[in-house]
Formats: C-alpha cells, sequence, structure tokens
C-alpha cells in the first residue's frame, strides 16, 4: 500500500502542475471567447 | 510567532484580492438577462469550466477538513477523494444523469424532476437543496476565518471600533463576505466564472509550491514512518483501520457518487456549460483533481503530525504547522491562495443556492412571467440575503461539535433523496410523487434521527454503536427503497383507492 500512496501522491503532484499550466494558457481564451458571445448578443438584442 | 510577514505578505495577498475585486465588477456589464446572472447565457467552455469547477469545490474549509483527515488517519482518509474522482470520471464518461439533464435546457435539479413529479415535488425537492445547502455552508466562514487567524499568527484577539470590542476573526471575515457579495450581486455567474479562473490559477500555484516544500523539507521516508507508528497498516488501508472499514468506504462511495450528481455548486457547470458534451468533458478532464483536493491536504495534515506530535485540536493542526513551516514571501502567495480557494467557494455557493431560490422554491409566485430586469433584481437581493444569514449563522453564532460530521450530516439529508429523485426523473417512467415524497422524507429522517440520538444523554451510546456511517447508508438505501415501494403503492389512473 505504500507504493500505491506514493505513485498516487507523485501522479497528482505532476498532473497538477501540468493542469495548472494548461488551463491557465487555455482559459484565457475561453473567457476571451465567452465575453465576444455575449457582448453580440446583447448588440443583437 | 508566524513567518507572516505584514509588508511582503500583505501586499501580495492586497494586490491579489485588488485584481480580483477589479475583474470581478468588470464583467457586470454582460449581464442583461437572468440566464446570464444564473448559467452565464450557457457560454461556458471545457477549460473555463475545469476551472472554475475545481476552485468552487476547494475552499479554506475543505482544506481544513481533508487535512484534519490525514492528521487523523493517515493515508487512508484520501479515500473520499479517490471515491469522488472514480464517480466523476463514470458520470462524465457515460454522461449518466447530467446528459438529460444538460439537455433539458433547465436551470435547477428540481427544475427537471417537476417534468416527471409535478410542482409539488419540485417545491419540496427545492426546499430541501436550499436548507441541506445552507446550512452545509453555514460553517464555511468560521472556519475559513480560523486558519487565517491561527496562519497570520494574531495574538490580539479583538480590536476596539467607537467603543465596541470586535474580533479579528470575525472583522476579518465580514470584510471578505462583503468583497465577495459586491462581485457576484453585481456579476452573478460570470462575475463568478472569471473570478473563479483567476483564484484557480492562485489557489493551484500555492497549493502546488507549499506541497513542493513539504515534500522537500519534511521528506516523503518521515511521511510514510509517521503514518506506520501512529496508525500501522489501517494509516494506508481505510479497509483495516478501526476507526473506518467497510462502512466508511461504502458511505464515501455513495455520498460522492451523490455528491457529483447532484450537489448544486458541482452540477452547476454543466447547466452552464455550452452543451452536454463540454459538461461532460468538464467532468472527465477534472475528475482526477479531486484525488488532489483529499491527498495534498492529508500530506499537509500528515506533515502536522510528524512536526507537532498529538495536539488536542486536531482541526488546527495543519495550520499551526504552516505559521511556522512557510517561509516570508511564500506565506503570502499561501494566504492568498487559501483567500482564493475560499472566495471561490462563497461566490459559487451563495450564486447557486440563490439559484435554486428563485428558480424552484419562489415559482409559486412567478404565476405571471417576470421581465428580465425584475428577475435579475430579485436574484441580487436573494444572493445578498443569504449573505446576510452567513454573516449571522457561520460568524457570529458558535459552531458546536464536530466539523465533517455536521458536514456530512447536513449533506447526506439532501444528497440522498436528490439523487434517487434525479435517477429516477432520468431513466424510470413508473417513479411518481408519492415515491418522490416518500424518499424525501425518510432521506431527512434517518441522518436527523441519528443526530437526535448522538446529542441525548440517554441515547448517545446507541448512537456511537450505530456509527456515521451505517447511518448514512441507511438513508441512501432507505431513500431508494421509497422510491419504489412508494411508487408502486400509488394506484394508477382509472385504479379505485
Amino acid at each position: 500500500m505504500k507504493y500505491f500512496w506514493l505513485i498516487l501522491t507523485l501522479a497528482a503532484v505532476i498532473w497538477y502542475i501540468f493542469v495548472t499550466a494548461y488551463v491557465s494558457f487555455k482559459g484565457v481564451t475561453d473567457i476571451k471567447e465567452m465575453l465576444k458571445k455575449l457582448g453580440d448578443k446583447d448588440r443583437s438584442a | 510567532m508566524t513567518n507572516f510577514n505584514w509588508l511582503l505578505d500583505g501586499s501580495i495577498v492586497g494586490l491579489y484580492l485588488l485584481i480580483t475585486m477589479a475583474a470581478g465588477l468588470y464583467v457586470r456589464k454582460y449581464v442583461s438577462k437572468v440566464d446570464d446572472f444564473l448559467v452565464a447565457g450557457r457560454e461556458m467552455n471545457v477549460y473555463l469550466g475545469i476551472a472554475s469547477l475545481a476552485a468552487t469545490e476547494f475552499g479554506i474549509v475543505t482544506c481544513m477538513y481533508t487535512a484534519e483527515a490525514g492528521y487523523k488517519y493517515g493515508f487512508a482518509g484520501a479515500t473520499p477523494g479517490i471515491a469522488m474522482a472514480l464517480s466523476m470520471l463514470v458520470i462524465g464518461y457515460t454522461g449518466f444523469c447530467i446528459k438529460p439533464l444538460r439537455d433539458s435546457g433547465v436551470i435547477t435539479i428540481p427544475q427537471l424532476i417537476e417534468k416527471q413529479f409535478g410542482p409539488r415535488v419540485r417545491w419540496a425537492a427545492g426546499v430541501v437543496i436550499v436548507l441541506g445547502g445552507l446550512l452545509n455552508m453555514g460553517v464555511f466562514l468560521r472556519i475559513g476565518g480560523q486558519f487565517l487567524v491561527t496562519i497570520i499568527g494574531l495574538k490580539v484577539t479583538s480590536f476596539n471600533l467607537w467603543g465596541f470590542q470586535v474580533g479579528y476573526l470575525e472583522a476579518m471575515m465580514t470584510v471578505l463576505l462583503i468583497g465577495v457579495a459586491t462581485y457576484t450581486i453585481l456579476g452573478g455567474m460570470l462575475s463568478v466564472l472569471i473570478t473563479d479562473f483567476l483564484q484557480f490559477v492562485v489557489m493551484s500555484v500555492g497549493l502546488i509550491a507549499v506541497t513542493l516544500l513539504v515534500l522537500v523539507y519534511v521528506g516523503w521516508d518521515k511521511i510514510v514512518t509517521t503514518v506506520e507508528v501512529n496508525y500501522g497498516a489501517g494509516g494506508f488501508n481505510p479497509f483495516v483501520h478501526p476507526d473506518l472499514g467497510w462502512p466508511y468506504v461504502v458511505f464515501q462511495i455513495m455520498l460522492n457518487f451523490a455528491a457529483v450528481l447532484t450537489w448544486q455548486t458541482t452540477i452547476a457547470r454543466v447547466l452552464a456549460a455550452k452543451d452536454s458534451m463540454t459538461g461532460q468533458k468538464i467532468y472527465v478532464r477534472t475528475s482526477f483533481f479531486f484525488v488532489c483536493r483529499f491527498l495534498i491536504p492529508g500530506i499537509w495534515g500528515i506533515a502536522a503530525l510528524a512536526t507537532l506530535g498529538q495536539v488536542t485540536n486536531t482541526l488546527d493542526a495543519m495550520p499551526t504547522f504552516l505559521s511556522t513551516f512557510v517561509p516570508v514571501g511564500l506565506m503570502g502567495l499561501c494566504v492568498a491562495a487559501m483567500l482564493a480557494a475560499d472566495m471561490s467557494t462563497d461566490s459559487s455557493y451563495m450564486l447557486t443556492w440563490g439559484s435554486v431560490i428563485y428558480n424552484d422554491i419562489m415559482a409559486p409566485f412567478r404565476k405571471k412571467e417576470w421581465s428580465e430586469k425584475k428577475g435579475i433584481l430579485i436574484n441580487r437581493m436573494i444572493v445578498a440575503l443569504i449573505g446576510v444569514f452567513l454573516l449571522f449563522y457561520g460568524l457570529w453564532y458558535p459552531l458546536e461539535g464536530d466539523v465533517w460530521t455536521y458536514l456530512g450530516i447536513t449533506g447526506t439529508i439532501y444528497l440522498a433523496s436528490i439523487s434517487v429523485l434525479l435517477i429516477s426523473s432520468c431513466y424510470w417512467k413508473g417513479a411518481n410523487s408519492w415515491g418522490a415524497f416518500g424518499s424525501i422524507i425518510f432521506a431527512a429522517a434517518i441522518p436527523v434521527a441519528f443526530l437526535v440520538l448522538e446529542k441525548t444523554p440517554g441515547t448517545k451510546d446507541l448512537a456511537k454503536q450505530i456509527g456515521p456511517y451505517y447511518s448514512g447508508i441507511a438513508a441512501y438505501v432507505c431513500s431508494a427503497l421509497a422510491m419504489v415501494i412508494f411508487s408502486l403503492l400509488k394506484p394508477k389512473k382509472g385504479e379505485t383507492t
């Protein structure tokens, strides 16, 4: 069981570092697109 | 004595707060309809959804009780995280319930439930959700305040304001709540999503930095040895832990499966997604975060045990350890990360419970369609009132007893019945209002009865023998059985009673 927790801890830290970097980058694009679509909806209403 | 430096660390925290508030207030101009306010116009994409879901479901309260679980049970205390991650992966991959839920275009779960069970069940479900949710959330502010006061190391507990003695804890959390409520009231889900994103980044950087520091300076060997010495094999395996065992594991599986399906703040991300496929992707890709959510603070808790030894107040062990372990500079990032975690949770919770009050509990009073302007105004007022409730209930009213038991009981009151109602409304045409009411009553009665038994001196020992896990399992099983039995008992149309 000790090795199970070691592997899980390593996987958690590595996965979290990767996801934080990736989501930080891609999330900005999502925000820009979302605000653009909402702005367009407001103008067309 | 702590390592918190008011000039350096305080500036980092202040800068973070300023940027978050500005971003939250900036997007309010995009809110013109109730849909924009409650579900961000359903324009949320995958990565923003991941950031928002992760930030919402990790608050200071989460960090405190998961660290406490690590301190008290070792690695076995992280079991709920594995149960939650697996539940989210399976539900996200298969679309079980969440696909029909998102495809139906509803704003809340009770709205979908009404289609099969009628308006009375919708109203009752709304009341159960709000009661369970708000009582659950009621303790967030106080626990968040406890963490901040401990880690900052305020020796003086109160100050004089115009002749009144005001506690630092109360003042700190009041100011924080007013800030969070301001951008949530003005920008609704849009402000919540934007600030959640910023909070996810700050929170994650802080969590990762502190975890690496713990792993390097406390060391993996010392962490493992501490668990071995204090808890033996039970510290690694929940099935052989004397205080946990199989009832704990089964209860965690049921609780977390139900939470992933129906917890309003979690499901709100699926409902705000631009389509059901996006909602499913958010679930699949966020699932492993829930292992981190329990394991990372759990390791901090074990490190606290390794460094401090046995302490009386196990909830305060982790912040006490961090207050002297984290160096100046990184301490500011750590406090900002925890503030970020707390703010994102508070804002989302206020908005989503508010959405159920507006959409379901107030539904009978909206016979005539309200204008968008009036709808937004009412929603803003509801969020403000929830803020007032939180302030008085959570901050000025002292909580007695164990936090996790409190959260588990209030959560089960809602989760057991609403998960049964949701599954039935999606996949069982034979389910009806008798079954729904039976399910709601049994799911609420069992945990409440257990709490009463536990608090009554004459039945305290009986409650101890039953234990919270058997009582929790009984709530889920009886709720499901009540749905089946009462649905079958209800006479069909045309039959005489």
